[in-house]
């Protein structure tokens, strides 16, 4: 009888000790990576890999403009963009890592998935992309194609609309994350480029209305 | 406390209770079934918290290519560089690392129609792109697209075609190659992807090098050469690159050993350094 019972106790400490660590195990896969850190389903890390892309894109079209425009107002503009997205791609790659999350997203991740309202498609009043499952405000291959061939005014009005529809585009993962972002430090960058791309926004707009032009149709 | 008045009233009628009372059943199953869960649980956490990470890079897997079957990893040199005239005598077809143009071709989710030149496309692999090649007379239409989709717009990532490349697909990374065949649904390229794009240990380039190059004409990029290099073309050990050649001026760089660490050091012009020549700078 001593015998069985304690072969019960014992069974049942054991459930019991595998049941406290099945929990454990739980709460970590609720948080895969070092604790605290935001997790791969965070906020944060949509934002910072997103954003990362569509900030990339913007680098390389500012990059066009400034080695090649004779404008001297769009030159000064396409370097400020230029220099201030990439020192925030920095930002974005550096907490990537030190989270434990891959620098750029996975292959074939969808984007946007982690937006707390309009992920995975459209928001109304967002400026499309230029070609169907790139991000709100990207380009398209063509256009970029394109912006590379142009010179003289025509380049400005175009690098101008393109730059606008980005900047367009990406405002709606910035207000996102500057409201749901879980650390303090994602939320203040998602805000400061809410309040630069917007100044820019306005600047870009009077630049295009100075040379006859107007923000591409959305 | 009550247990143990149970115990010593249990020891008084062991034999009896021991040989009448019924196994309990419903205990051992109750103790199983939450056995059961707890493994099933563990099992579980563990597989999906392992595949999370087992091809993200870190400080402790640094390459987790090793990891995918059929990659072949050599170990390049970096940072030879040749001019726009110079070819490369690559030991691998397509290249994956080596001596490359000092001009590297842009690798921001970039889609050529035509095969580029060699020497262009393995400097932009040592910034940490992945390059995808495939066999035109083989990968077409519906194939073709699912590779442009892993492509076009994705940072880091550039697709060629490749005349008479001798497997249908072929990916590279610095000093990684993975060739494969007409399955562009082959879970081992985002395994590759995953594993090598901006990989920060491949080289001391990978870890901030741009696939932006305002140098570089995207719309009418160096062509690929199909034919094999001469005699004169650099070799992968290096001899011949630009370095050698503007030390030894317009003579061709035959005696590299008579060439040691110094002499290199001290071009003719002595610009890039401020300390006399011959004095290392101890004060630093």
């Amino acid at each position: 009888m001593t015998a069985r019972r304690g072969l019960v106790y014992g069974a049942v400490a054991l459930a019991v000790l595998l049941i406290g660590a099945a929990i454990g195990m739980l709460i970590t896969l609720s948080r895969i990576g070092p604790s605290a850190a935001p997790d791969a389903e965070s906020v944060d890390v949509g934002f910072c890999h997103d954003m990362q892309v569509h900030h990339l894109q913007a680098i390389t079209m500012a990059g066009i403009a400034r080695d090649r425009d004779s404008d001297q107002f769009v030159r000064q503009i396409a370097f400020d963009i230029e220099s201030a997205q990439l020192e925030q791609v920095g930002e974005m790659r550096g907490w990537l890592i030190s989270w434990g999350q891959p620098g750029l997203p996975d292959p074939g991740a969808a984007h946007m998935g982690w937006m707390t309202t309009g992920g995975h498609g459209h928001t109304s009043g967002l400026p499309d992309a230029g070609a169907p499952g790139l991000m709100p405000g990207m380009a398209s291959s063509a256009e970029l194609a394109r912006l590379r061939s142009l010179t003289g005014t025509e380049f400005d009005v175009f690098f101008l609309q393109l730059m606008l529809r980005h900047h367009q585009g990406g405002s709606a993962m910035a207000q996102d994350a500057a409201q749901h972002a879980s650390q303090e430090y994602v939320r203040t960058l998602a805000k400061t480029m809410i309040t630069s791309q917007g100044s820019e926004v306005r600047y870009m707009t009077a630049l295009l209305t100075e040379r006859g032009a107007a923000p591409l149709p959305g | 406390m009550a247990s143990g008045t149970k115990n010593k009233g249990g020891r008084a009628s062991r034999g009896s209770v021991a040989a009448t009372k019924p196994k309990p059943w419903g205990t051992i199953i109750a103790v199983v079934a939450v056995l059961a869960l707890a493994v099933g649980v563990f099992g579980y956490a563990y597989i999906k918290i392992s595949d999370s990470k087992k091809f993200l890079v870190t400080e402790e897997n640094k390459d987790p290519s090793t990891q995918i079957s059929d990659v072949v990893v050599k170990q390049y040199a970096g940072a030879q560089h040749v001019t726009p005239e110079q070819r490369v005598a690559y030991d691998q077809n397509p290249p994956f690392g080596g001596p490359h143009d000092a001009v590297w071709a842009n690798c921001t989710g970039f889609v050529y129609p035509a095969a580029v030149r060699n020497e262009s496309m393995v400097h932009s692999l040592e910034h940490g792109a992945i390059w995808i090649t495939y066999n035109p007379d083989q990968v077409k239409d519906a194939n073709l697209d699912k590779l442009k989709s892993k492509v076009e717009g994705v940072p880091y990532m550039m697709l060629s075609p490749y005349p008479n490349l001798d497997k249908p697909i072929s990916l590279q990374a610095w000093g990684h190659q993975l060739k494969l065949e007409n399955n562009p649904d082959d879970e081992r390229i985002d395994q590759f992807i995953k594993s090598l794009r901006q990989n920060r240990y491949l080289t001391a380039e990978s870890a901030g090098g741009s696939c932006d190059n305002p140098t570089f004409d995207t719309a009418n990029p160096p062509p690929y050469v199909a034919e094999k290099p001469g005699p004169d073309a650099v070799t992968m050990d290096g001899k011949g690159a630009i370095e050698d050649s503007a030390e030894n001026g317009q003579s061709p760089p035959m005696n590299p050993t008579t060439a040691p660490v110094p002499t290199s050091g001290a071009p003719a012009s002595g610009a890039p350094s401020a300390a006399p020549t011959g004095a290392p700078p101890a004060s630093q």
